[in-house]
């Protein structure tokens, strides 16, 4: 069955259906997955151009063998640490926050983050929210983005939980031992960057009446939503 | 002549490369070290990145998307907060501060093996570099690759409409000042020649 026959049916389906008050898990399920929330919201919103997530173009990619040679550079590379293919995005997210905290301005580094690349998001997660329910804000904040799946190196979710590997704990303990010149703590991490950025697209999407969230960083960190 | 059959030729080609390694202990050894050598093979979370890897390149709504579009997202976003806020040159001179460290060591490999030594610290030994160009073309005294930021930059105006900087600010507010002040650091000097492909190239310090 070729992408463009399966979003047409999913096209179809969800302009046919109804929405309903309830909904079972299997029909959470494939609501969400088969079209992509985006593309759900974009439906609410504006029925003519629903967009494909996960489109099933990945075998017709001519760029792949540039991505898999640098994944077996990656994986290769052991000295200092096993890298993995998230190292450059966390150790620039580091930096950054080093240099906002140095600064002082780091909460308006995170609000600038939130305004500035969560567009979509604060245009239409709300909706999305309001008709799906609320697990649809960890949907869209992990495994929906590439700013989650090229994070963190893997992503277990439950419903209104995700729980992912901390990339910035054990970045932060090789940066210390490599450079030793990075002043934030990984407690800041949390405080200055991952909690209020989360916050700030419940924020920045309107849904500080609905939706709280309930970090617990750790090795493994889990977000809930309450 | 004596027929020999496919399989038994096939046989006894084999055969004859092991007694020939056995014959040889140093070329036995590279030959059984090649696994041992590939530390790839050994990883046990490389699952991860394929998958990482298959959703991202799974997704080609809007445009083709690849491993390095968050990084260079993120790198832009920064880069744009701070020009926003006058602070540009502060941030380029962060960075280069922090990876104090790393250049000083990085200076004496130059002092001992050479002025390529300094290109490859820079880029296709640092993973923040090959995670970052999606491919890095290596000749002498010179590196070359595409600008992650040129597409990318374009992708984010078009459909965010909030990156208002120009893709020239990019090459001459982050790109090249920062190679620049690391090159300086390591005791080497390079010309950067923004572009689709970018070109650093080593000038000759006679």
């Amino acid at each position: 069955m070729s992408a463009q026959n399966t979003n047409q049916e999913t096209q179809g389906r969800m302009d046919s259906e109804k929405p309903r008050d309830t909904m079972n898990r299997r029909d959470f399920s494939r609501t969400l997955f088969a079209g992509g929330v985006l593309s759900a919201l974009t439906l609410i919103t504006v029925p003519d151009r629903a967009e494909a997530w996960l489109d099933g173009n990945f075998s017709n990619r001519e760029d792949l063998g540039d991505a898999l040679k640098v994944i077996e550079k990656t994986y290769g590379d052991i000295d200092p640490y096993p890298h993995k293919f998230n190292d450059a995005l966390s150790k620039l997210l580091l930096r950054d926050l080093d240099f906002a905290a140095r600064k002082g301005i780091e909460k308006e580094f995170v609000e600038d983050y939130v305004a500035r690349l969560g567009v979509l998001v604060n245009k239409h997660l709300k909706k999305g929210v309001d008709k799906f329910g609320d697990d649809v804000f960890l949907w869209a904040m992990f495994e929906r983005t590439s700013c989650g799946y090229q994070l963190y190196e893997y992503i277990d979710i439950k419903k209104g939980k995700r729980s992912v590997p901390c990339p910035f704990k054990p970045m932060l303990n090789h940066l210390a031992e490599e450079l030793g010149t990075l002043k934030i703590v990984w407690e800041d991490v949390c405080s200055k960057w991952c909690t209020p950025t989360w916050n700030g697209f419940i924020k920045g999407a309107g849904l500080t009446e609905r939706i709280n969230i309930k970090v617990e960083p750790g090795d493994i960190c889990t977000i809930k939503v309450i | 002549m004596t027929q020999v059959s496919r399989r038994t030729f096939g046989k006894q080609t084999i055969l004859f490369s092991a007694f020939a390694a056995l014959s040889f202990p140093g070329k036995a050894m590279a030959f059984l070290d090649k696994i041992e050598k590939k530390k790839f093979l050994y990883r046990d979370d490389i699952g991860y990145a394929m998958k990482s890897l298959f959703m991202t390149y799974d997704g080609t709504s809007k445009y083709l998307h690849k491993f390095n579009d968050v990084v260079g997202k993120t790198q832009l976003r920064s880069l744009q907060f701070h020009i926003n806020n006058g602070l540009e040159k502060e941030y380029v001179d962060h960075y280069i501060e922090i990876m104090e460290p790393a250049l000083q060591r990085i200076k004496q490999q130059v002092e001992t093996e050479g002025t390529e030594k300094g290109l490859s610290s820079l880029f296709e030994d640092n993973p923040s570099a090959y995670q970052l160009f999606e491919r890095i073309n290596v000749n002498p005294n010179q590196r070359s690759f595409p600008c992650p930021y040129k597409d990318l930059l374009h992708y984010c105006e078009t459909y965010l409409k909030t990156f208002p900087m120009k893709w020239e600010e990019v090459c001459s507010k982050w790109c090249t000042p920062t190679w620049t002040g690391f090159a300086q650091k390591i005791g080497i000097q390079v010309s950067v020649h923004p572009g689709e492909t970018c070109e650093v190239k080593l000038v000759s310090q006679s």
